[in-house]
């Protein structure tokens, strides 16, 4: 027959231990979920996979576009964001179709899929390894979200063991204009 | 003796007082808890409904000939049109607003299909704080007869930071959260 005291006193730690690791074990989604480099507006941002290097960010009130020779002019309650980048991809063929900004207050904002048979659109376009892509990345959110912005690429929309790119966005390169007219050699 | 057995019995009395009590208790609290859960709010016309991740208010209902887009509707159909400002209130774009309102009382009516006002094409993604005048369309078929006062019941959804398979943040059905009824005009007849 065991003592009770002893066997109190092992049970007791043990029960602990077990709990704060349940406690602390991180959730299949945070295990599964992507791998993220981030960096700044000024540099190129470097992943395994893909880089990506922002060049301009430009806000505007209507965006304007050429869509089988039809003039195309599209209105936002809020401001359109129109990102700029250059794309490389470094190991295989791959496309980059999810784009999202996070705001000031930390919603995010998935690109707009009105704007998507804008000319130069990104996520339409497939990144070979060694041949650098530019293109734009189109945005729609209220004007006070537009402070601190984070732009968030990955090959897929919710990656999964896969990189994710996070890139900071300068606020004063953001002067906004009423009108902006995208061209086919972008913006 | 005779003290001892009345206290006995007395004992058996309040037990049996008190199963009964505490059975009627919980007949009526289930009772209560299931009028409540068929007694669904019914709100006015263009009045504000939070549904978790969506704020919708619908406007008024018509029945069309033709879709928002200018699209024609399939042959044998015709399209009942409902109007709304709809809201995402949740802290990412999203798309899926395609449970949010159901028709109460026209039976095998499927997904309706929404488009945005302010371009007159499919809507795709609503973001966050940018609330959009909106149509949805159901195609019913044009031999069905139709009630005068369309019932909407709009659908809830919670947020859960660890759903129960994966431990991951998702929204997940609610219930009915409102009832609107619209009178159902007759728009552009075919």
């Amino acid at each position: 027959m065991t003592r009770p005291a002893p066997m109190v006193l092992t049970i007791v730690p043990v029960a602990a231990l077990l709990a704060a690791l349940q406690a602390t074990t991180p959730p299949y989604a945070m295990l599964t979920g992507p791998i993220r480099t981030t960096g700044h507006q000024t540099e190129t941002v470097l992943s395994t996979t893909f880089g990506v290097k922002v060049h301009r960010v430009l806000k505007a009130g209507t965006i304007a576009y050429t869509r089988f020779g039809r003039a195309v002019q599209l209105q936002t309650s809020g401001v359109w964001i129109v990102v700029s980048a250059e794309l490389r991809a470094f190991q295989e063929t791959m496309p980059v179709r999810a784009a999202t900004l996070i705001g000031a207050s930390g919603r995010s904002y998935r690109q707009s899929r009105r704007a998507g048979e804008a000319p130069g659109i990104l996520s339409a376009k497939v990144v070979q390894p060694g041949l650098p892509t530019t293109g734009i990345f189109v945005f729609e959110l209220p004007d006070d979200e537009t402070l601190g912005m984070k732009l968030v690429l990955s090959e897929q929309y919710d990656p999964q063991l896969k990189d994710e790119i996070g890139v900071f966005l300068e606020d004063d390169g953001t002067a906004s204009r009423d009108r902006l007219e995208i061209g086919k050699d972008g913006v | 003796m005779t003290r001892k057995m009345s206290r006995a019995w007395l004992t058996k009395l309040l037990a049996g007082a008190g199963g009964l009590l505490a059975a009627a208790l919980s007949l009526g609290y289930s009772l209560y808890e299931q009028r409540e859960a068929d007694m669904i709010p019914q709100v006015e016309a263009a009045t504000p409904v939070e549904a978790g991740r969506w704020k919708v208010s619908v406007s008024r209902s018509t029945i069309d000939a033709a879709m928002p887009n200018g699209a024609r509707i399939s042959p044998g159909k015709k399209a009942i049109v409902a109007e709304m400002m709809l809201e995402n209130i949740s802290a990412e774009s999203s798309n899926l607003y395609g449970n949010l309102i159901k028709l109460a009382n026209v039976h095998d009516a499927s997904k309706p299909q929404y488009y945005l006002k302010r371009d007159r094409a499919i809507l795709w993604d609503l973001h966050p704080r940018m609330p959009e005048a909106v149509t949805a369309v159901w195609e019913v078929p044009a031999t069905l007869s139709l009630p005068t006062v369309l019932r909407l019941r709009i659908e809830g959804a919670i947020f859960k930071p660890r759903d129960n398979l994966y431990a991951a943040p998702g929204w997940f059905p609610s219930g009915s959260v409102a009832e609107v009824a619209l009178p159902l005009k007759v728009g552009i007849e075919p």
